[in-house]
């Protein structure tokens, strides 16, 4: 079917499935058939930030103190951060929003995408801090085969969805060759990497990111790189918000509240969803090993690392209905729950180091010394 | 009110504090990220009892599952954590 920026056809929004239904016309949100969304928007937009708001200024002293191998878990983990922004920025506005019915779903994907795209803005921020010229650690993005082969794993499905998407919107249901390969489009097989894809993108937002925030934390825990940990706790409360919009679809799904095809289809596919989730446990136990070759950190290493990926996919796992495959029960890092909490993340302006706040102030560090031409 | 956790301890719950404040403040560790009910992380098995939100969740819960950061009881409550 071909893809209309404003379907003409009077159509009932209230009936139509969440995707592969008609192009929505009307961004209309005065009625909702799965109010969550609009929900979720309203929370989203209440969360808005701006990534020069936090100075980051006493990082760069910071990142002058750390030991060589600490300098490569932290530069590796914001690589890897960029990577998963830098999909995120773009995938689910061009995978999903061709494909989706339903006016609150499609603005709530255009608002996630959106958030993803100040997250991307705020590794430059922090980066631009660290180094004159960032570019080494962008250009290595593209070239480091530890990052790369991530990139692969994360952007496969939602590429694998946009082309039979595209083939379809262009040609229709059939077999199409293209390039000499035959590609088999037919509904069902759409509906199928719709299913994956959103499997890979949960894993994506509730475990790949996690991993990440846990590297970035603990060097807060050690009263380092604070100005960059105060960053991503706005990312990590962004992404709380996103994986539970995954967990929906995939539960309205699995429950038969939205399209029944898609129920039958998440039965169908189970086993690959549980090995997808799988899969991203296994790569960020090898992303692990590759920040933590040189050696450990204070309070964080391989082994916990990897603990605390399999704690997180259990929990994960259980709330889209898979069983739990990981046997831990306790979280290895309960510090993490600090930096995640949403009430540590709104503070009031006076009390952090929000730039526009402290115009005029010079340095915001105050020592003893500075009070000694003082009398009273 | 009484919260028996499952297979675990029982604490006393009231309606002034939600029912993940009342947990750990009586030594349940229980799992949790924002306590605010969009997150999901502290998302448990409600098998007894009734629960009401001072706030909205937000996060998916099934059928039979409460979000503890912002719910407070209503009776007596018996709960399983994740």
């Amino acid at each position: 079917m071909k893809y209309t920026t404003f379907n003409q056809q009077a159509t009932n929004p209230l009936l139509e499935p969440m995707f592969f239904g008609n192009p929505v016309n009307v961004a209309r949100y005065d009625q909702q058939k799965h109010g969550i969304f609009e929900k979720l928007i309203e929370k989203q937009i209440s969360f808005f930030w701006r990534p020069e708001e936090v100075d980051v200024s006493r990082d760069r002293v910071d990142f002058q103190k750390l030991s060589e191998q600490e300098k490569h878990i932290f530069i590796s983990n914001l690589k890897y951060q960029t990577l998963l922004d830098s999909v995120q920025g773009r995938s689910p506005n061009i995978a999903f929003l061709p494909i989706v019915s339903l006016p609150e779903l499609e603005t709530w994907i255009e608002t996630w995408s959106f958030f993803e795209t100040i997250h991307s803005r705020s590794y430059t921020h922090i980066l631009r801090n660290l180094f004159a010229d960032p570019s080494a650690v962008f250009e290595d993005i593209v070239l480091n085969d530890e990052i790369k082969r991530r990139a692969t794993d994360i952007s496969r499905y939602y590429d694998d969805l946009i082309f039979a998407t595209q083939l379809w919107q262009t040609q229709g249901e059939g077999t199409h060759v293209v390039d000499g390969i035959s590609h088999k489009i037919s509904m069902r097989e759409l509906k199928k990497k719709l299913y994956l894809c959103m499997n890979s993108v949960n894993a994506l937002e509730a475990i790949r990111f996690y991993v990440s925030f846990a590297c970035t934390f603990a060097f807060a825990e050690r009263e380092l790189m604070e100005g960059n940990s105060k960053i991503i706790r706005l990312i990590a409360r962004d992404e709380n918000l996103h994986l539970t919009s995954t967990q929906h679809i995939l539960n309205l799904w699995a429950k038969g509240k939205d399209d029944p095809e898609m129920q039958s289809i998440a039965e169908e596919c189970k086993d690959e969803a549980i090995a997808i989730f799988m899969n991203a446990v296994e790569q960020e136990k090898q992303w692990a090993s590759y920040l933590f070759q040189h050696g450990s950190m204070i309070g964080l290493n391989k082994d916990i690392l990897c603990q605390y990926v399999e704690f997180i996919a259990n929990h994960r796992m259980a709330a889209i209905g898979l069983d739990t495959p990981f046997e831990i029960k306790s979280n290895p890092l309960p510090w993490m729950n600090n930096y995640l909490n949403s009430d540590n993340v709104q503070v009031a302006p006076q009390e952090s180091e929000i730039s526009s706040y402290l115009v005029g102030q010079i340095d915001s560090e105050v020592s003893a010394g500075d009070f000694g031409d003082f009398d009273l | 009110m009484t919260i028996q956790v499952q297979d675990g301890p029982a604490v006393q719950g009231c309606t002034s504090k939600t029912l993940l404040e009342s947990l750990e403040q009586q030594g349940v560790e229980v799992h949790y990220h924002c306590r605010e009910g969009f997150c999901g992380a502290c998302r448990t098995k409600l098998i007894e009892g009734q629960v009401e939100y001072a706030t909205d969740p937000l996060a998916f819960i099934d059928d039979d599952e409460i979000l503890p950061c912002c719910c407070k009881p209503l009776s007596n409550l018996l709960i399983r954590l994740a």
